[in-house]
C-alpha cells in the first residue's frame, strides 16, 4: 500500500481539491483506494456527501484497526473508500499527546488496511502539530500543494526545515503548484526559480473556477467534468505521482 | 476481503414488474437513479467434485475477467484479466495472482470445468438517500441459459448491494422489499447460485469419490455389500466420460479406486456371496483395472513434471525434456487404448451385467455363503478386527531391515483395513472411526511413499538400461541418473522412518479404539 498525505501547513491551498480528485483517479487506474479525511472540517467528506456515524469520533480513530475498519464508507465511485472525519478530530492532537510513541501511532493504525487498499490519501488539517509528525511518519510521499507565493515558499521552507531539524526523511517531501494564473508575473517567476528542483513537480494546476464548484457537485471534478483545463491538470498530476510512486 | 455488505437477492415471481413500485417502497426523501442496463454472458466454473463451492466460492468468467465470488457475501473476491472460454482450466496454468492462489487452494489437479453459461440482462439503479449520496445498488437481473433452444428465462432476481458503511442504512428498504408481493423472500448469493446450476440441470456437490452411503447396522451384510457395490459403480460411471474427454487425472484416479474397493468388497467380505457366481466378475474388474495401470502411472510421472527437475541442479534439468515428452507419446497412445475399451459394446455389457446382478442377486444359499444373513454390524466389527489384527501381527514382524517385500505387504494389509474402515464407518461413532482411519492415515503414507518411490525407481532404471550407448544421451542419462540417485534417497529415508511410524500406529491408543470398534 502507498500512502501520500495532502500537507501543508498554510490553509486555501488546494488540499482537499487535490485530495478528493488525485484520489478519484487512483480508483480509476489502480483501485482500491482510501482516502482518509483527517480534517475536523471535513471538507473532503462533505465533497463525497458522506457524514461519519453518530458514534465514531477521534477517539475510535486513535484505536486503529477494527474501529477504523467498521466505519469506513463507500463513495459513489467504485474502488473509493472514505473514512470520514468527526468534528473531534479537532482535539486528536491533545489525545495523541497521551498516547504511547503518538509519532507512529498513525502507522501502526493503518497497517491492517494494506489488505485492502493499495493506495491510501490522508487529508491533512492546515497546522504543524504532533498529528502531521504521525502522517509524516506513516506516509510514503508527503505531497505539498502550494500557491506560487512568497508566503506558500516560507511555509515550504519552514517544512523542510522542520524535517531536518528532527531528524526526518525529507526526501518523502513533494511540492507541487496550485491555482496557477499564468497572467501573474510573480506566479511564473516562482514557478521558473523552482523548476529544476528535484522536489518539485513538474506538472501544475491552473486556477479554474471550476474547483471551487466542486462544492456545488460534491463529486470530485474529474468525475463531473473530466475535460475542464484543472481535470486534464490533475490527471497529469497523477501520471506523473505514479511514476515516482513506481520508482520508489 | 468481504465480511461486511452483503449482497441480496429476491427471486422475481412477476417478470413485468416496473421500477416505480420499487420506488414507492423507499422512505422518504429517497429515489432511484438509472445507472446503466447490459447484457453480458456469465459462465460458471467449478471442479468435478465441486471444490470451490464447497469452499464457499463461485467461479464465474465474464466479460473477458475471470472472477471468484464469495458465495455468503456475494462479492468479488478477487477477478483477473481471462479473455478465454475454454471448456476447462487449470489453476496451475494462471498467472500468479490472487485468482490462482484462491482455485489452487481448491485444487491444483482437478480441472475447473464449465458448468453452463447464462445470458444476463442486467439493469442497474443507484439507490440515493435524501443527502444524494448512493447508498446502494439495486439491479434486475434476468438469467437465460445461453445457446440456441434456451430462449427460456431461467430465472429473474433483484439485487440490492449496500454500498460499505450504508448497510444499516437500507435495512428497512430491504424489509420493505422482502413483504413486497412480486418477490420471493430474500435470499443470498449462494441459494441463487443453486437456484441457477438446479436450472440447468446440475446437481451441486453430486459427486464425491468418498463413500457417503447410511448403511443400516441391522440390515444383512449382503444386503449392506450391494449397497455398496451400487457406489462403486455409480462413482465408475460418473468417471468414464472424464477419462475418456481427457478433462483430468483424477478421473482415471477415482475410477481405479472404485475398481480397487469393488474388488475388495467381494474378496474381502468373506462368505456374503457365492463364490462360484464373483469368480467371473473378479476376474473381469482385474482386468478392468490392468487396463489402466500403466496409463496411471504415465498420468503420476507427468504431475510430476515440475517437481523432478526441481530435484535436480540446474545443469541437468534441461535433461529431463525427453524423459516427458516420451511419456506424453506414451500416454496418448495408452489413452486410445483406455478409451477404445471404455466404449466398447463388451465394456458396456460386462457393466450392465454387473448392474443387474448386483440389483437383483438374492441372499444366496447358506451352503455357499454362509455370511449372507448376518448383520451388518456384526460382520463388520469382526472383519475389522480379524484385518486389524493382521496389520498388527505383519508389522510387528517386519524385520529391522524392513525389506521392499515387507513393505509392499504391509501396505497392501492396511489398504483392506482402510477399505473396511470407510465401507462401514457410517455405523460405527464418529468419534471412533475417525481417529482410528487417522491413525492408520500416517502409516499408510509411510508406506505409500515407500512404494511410489520404489515404482518411480524401477521405471527409471528400466529406461536408463535401456538408453543406447550413443553420445547424444549422456546428458539424458546423467539427467535419469540424477533422479535415480534423489528417488533412491527418499525411498531409503522412507524405509527409515518405517519402524518409528509403525511405533506410532501400533500402541495403545489405536489398539483401543480399534478394540471399540470390534465389540459393538
Amino acid at each position: 500500500m502507498k500512502t501520500i498525505a495532502l500537507y501543508s501547513i498554510k490553509g486555501g491551498v488546494g488540499k482537499t481539491a487535490a485530495a478528493v480528485n488525485l484520489s478519484y483517479l487512483s480508483s480509476l487506474s489502480s483501485s482500491p483506494t482510501l482516502i482518509c479525511d483527517l480534517d475536523p472540517q471535513g471538507a473532503s467528506s462533505f465533497y463525497f456527501r458522506i457524514t461519519a456515524s453518530r458514534k465514531y469520533n477521534s477517539d475510535k480513530f486513535l484505536k486503529g484497526s477494527k474501529k477504523i475498519y467498521s466505519n469506513i464508507k463507500a463513495t459513489d465511485f467504485e474502488g473509493l473508500d472514505l473514512l470520514p472525519s468527526d468534528f473531534s478530530y479537532r482535539n486528536l492532537d491533545i489525545e495523541l499527546a497521551e498516547a504511547k510513541k503518538p509519532q507512529k501511532r498513525l502507522k501502526k493504525n493503518i497497517e491492517e488496511l494494506s489488505d485492502e487498499y493499495r493506495t491510501l490519501f490522508f487529508d491533512c488539517p492546515p497546522n504543524l502539530t504532533l498529528l502531521s509528525e504521525s502522517v509524516f511518519a506513516a506516509s510514503d510521499m508527503i505531497l505539498v500543494p502550494m500557491i506560487p507565493t512568497t508566503l506558500s515558499i516560507r511555509t515550504y521552507t519552514q517544512l523542510t526545515e522542520f524535517f531536518d531539524a528532527n531528524g526526518l526523511d525529507s526526501s518523502k517531501i513533494r511540492a507541487f503548484f496550485t491555482m496557477v494564473e499564468k497572467r501573474k508575473k510573480m506566479h511564473r517567476d516562482i514557478i521558473d526559480e523552482y523548476r529544476d528542483s528535484p522536489a518539485f513537480l513538474s506538472q501544475t494546476i491552473p486556477y479554474n473556477s471550476e474547483v471551487e464548484k466542486m462544492g456545488i457537485y460534491r463529486a470530485p471534478l474529474n468525475a463531473v467534468l473530466p475535460a475542464a483545463p484543472a481535470s486534464k491538470a490533475y490527471r497529469a498530476l497523477w501520471e506523473e505521482l505514479q511514476s515516482i510512486l513506481n520508482e520508489a | 476481503m468481504d465480511s461486511r455488505e452483503k449482497n441480496i437477492f429476491f427471486h422475481s415471481i412477476d417478470q413485468s414488474e416496473s421500477w416505480q413500485a420499487f420506488e414507492n417502497s423507499l422512505p422518504a426523501g429517497w429515489k432511484l437513479s438509472p445507472l446503466c442496463s447490459h447484457r453480458e454472458e456469465r459462465l460458471f466454473y467449478d471442479t468435478f467434485e465441486w471444490q470451490a463451492f464447497s469452499q464457499g466460492m463461485a467461479v464465474m468468467q465474464k466479460k473477458g475477467r475471470l472472477h471468484i465470488f464469495d458465495l455468503s457475501t456475494g462479492n468479488d473476491l478477487s477477478a483477473m484479466s481471462y479473455q478465454r472460454t475454454p471448456s476447462a482450466l487449470f489453476a496451475s496454468n494462471l498467472a500468479e495472482c490472487k485468482t490462482k492462489a484462491l482455485l489452487s487452494s481448491c485444487s491444483d489437479i482437478r480441472a475447473f470445468i464449465r458448468l453452463s453459461a447464462f445470458d444476463v440482462v442486467v439493469q442497474t439503479h443507484r439507490l440515493l438517500n435524501d443527502n444524494d449520496k448512493t447508498v446502494g445498488i439495486l439491479s434486475s437481473q434476468k438469467w437465460r441459459i445461453a445457446g440456441k433452444g434456451h430462449n427460456r428465462s431461467a430465472l429473474q432476481v433483484i439485487a440490492l448491494k449496500p454500498l460499505r458503511g450504508y448497510e444499516r442504512e437500507i435495512e428497512g428498504f430491504e424489509k420493505s422489499l422482502s413483504g413486497h408481493d412480486a418477490l420471493k423472500k430474500a435470499m443470498e448469493f449462494r441459494e441463487l447460485f443453486l437456484l441457477l446450476m438446479g436450472s440447468s440441470g446440475l446437481n451441486v456437490e453430486g459427486y464425491s469419490s468418498k463413500i457417503r452411503l447410511q448403511l443400516d447396522r441391522d440390515a444383512s451384510i449382503h444386503e449392506s455389500a450391494r449397497k455398496l457395490l451400487r457406489v462403486t459403480l455409480a462413482v465408475m460411471r460418473q468417471n468414464e466420460n472424464g477419462i475418456i474427454k481427457n478433462i483430468d487425472t483424477e478421473f482415471l484416479h477415482d475410477y481405479r479406486v472404485a475398481i480397487r474397493r469393488t474388488r475388495s468388497i467381494l474378496k474381502q467380505l468373506k462368505g456374503v456371496f457365492d463364490p462360484a457366481e464373483t469368480a467371473h466378475f473378479l476376474n473381469e474388474f482385474s482386468s478392468l483395472a490392468k487396463r489402466t495401470n500403466a496409463l496411471r502411472d504415465t498420468d503420476v510421472y507427468l504431475l510430476n513434471r515440475t517437481l523432478y527437475p526441481a530435484w535436480l541442479p540446474p545443469l541437468l534439468q534441461p535433461d529431463l525434456k525427453p524423459l516427458f515428452s516420451d511419456i506424453e507419446a506414451t500416454r496418448k497412445k495408452l489413452h486410445k487404448q483406455c478409451c477404445r475399451h471404455l466404449n466398447s459394446a463388451d465394456h458396456r455389457a460386462f457393466f450392465d451385467k454387473w448392474e443387474r446382478w448386483i440389483t437383483h442377486t438374492g441372499v444366496p444359499d447358506k451352503v455357499d455363503a454362509p455370511n449372507a444373513a448376518t448383520p451388518t454390524v456384526t460382520f463388520a466389527a469382526s472383519a475389522i478386527k480379524r484385518s486389524w489384527k493382521k496389520v498388527v501381527r505383519n508389522g510387528r514382524q517386519i524385520s529391522r531391515e524392513a525389506t521392499d517385500s515387507e513393505l509392499h505387504s504391509l501396505r497392501i494389509d492396511c489398504k483392506k483395513l482402510r477399505y473396511l474402515l470407510e465401507f462401514f464407518s457410517s455405523i460405527f461413532p464418529r468419534k471412533t472411526i475417525g481417529p482410528a482411519i487417522g491413525h492408520l492415515k500416517e502409516l499408510q503414507e509411510n508406506l505409500g511413499s515407500f512404494v511410489d518411490y520404489a515404482v518411480q525407481l524401477e521405471f527409471l532404471e528400466r529406461r536408463l538400461v535401456s538408453m543406447p550407448a550413443t553420445a547424444g544421451v549422456v546428458a539424458g542419462a546423467a539427467a535419469t541418473g540424477g533422479l535415480i540417485a534423489i528417488l533412491h534417497g527418499k525411498k531409503e529415508k522412507a524405509r527409515r522412518k518405517f519402524h518409528e511410524t509403525f511405533r506410532v500406529f501400533d500402541n495403545d491408543e489405536s489398539a483401543a479404539l480399534f478394540h471399540e470398534l470390534s465389540t459393538p
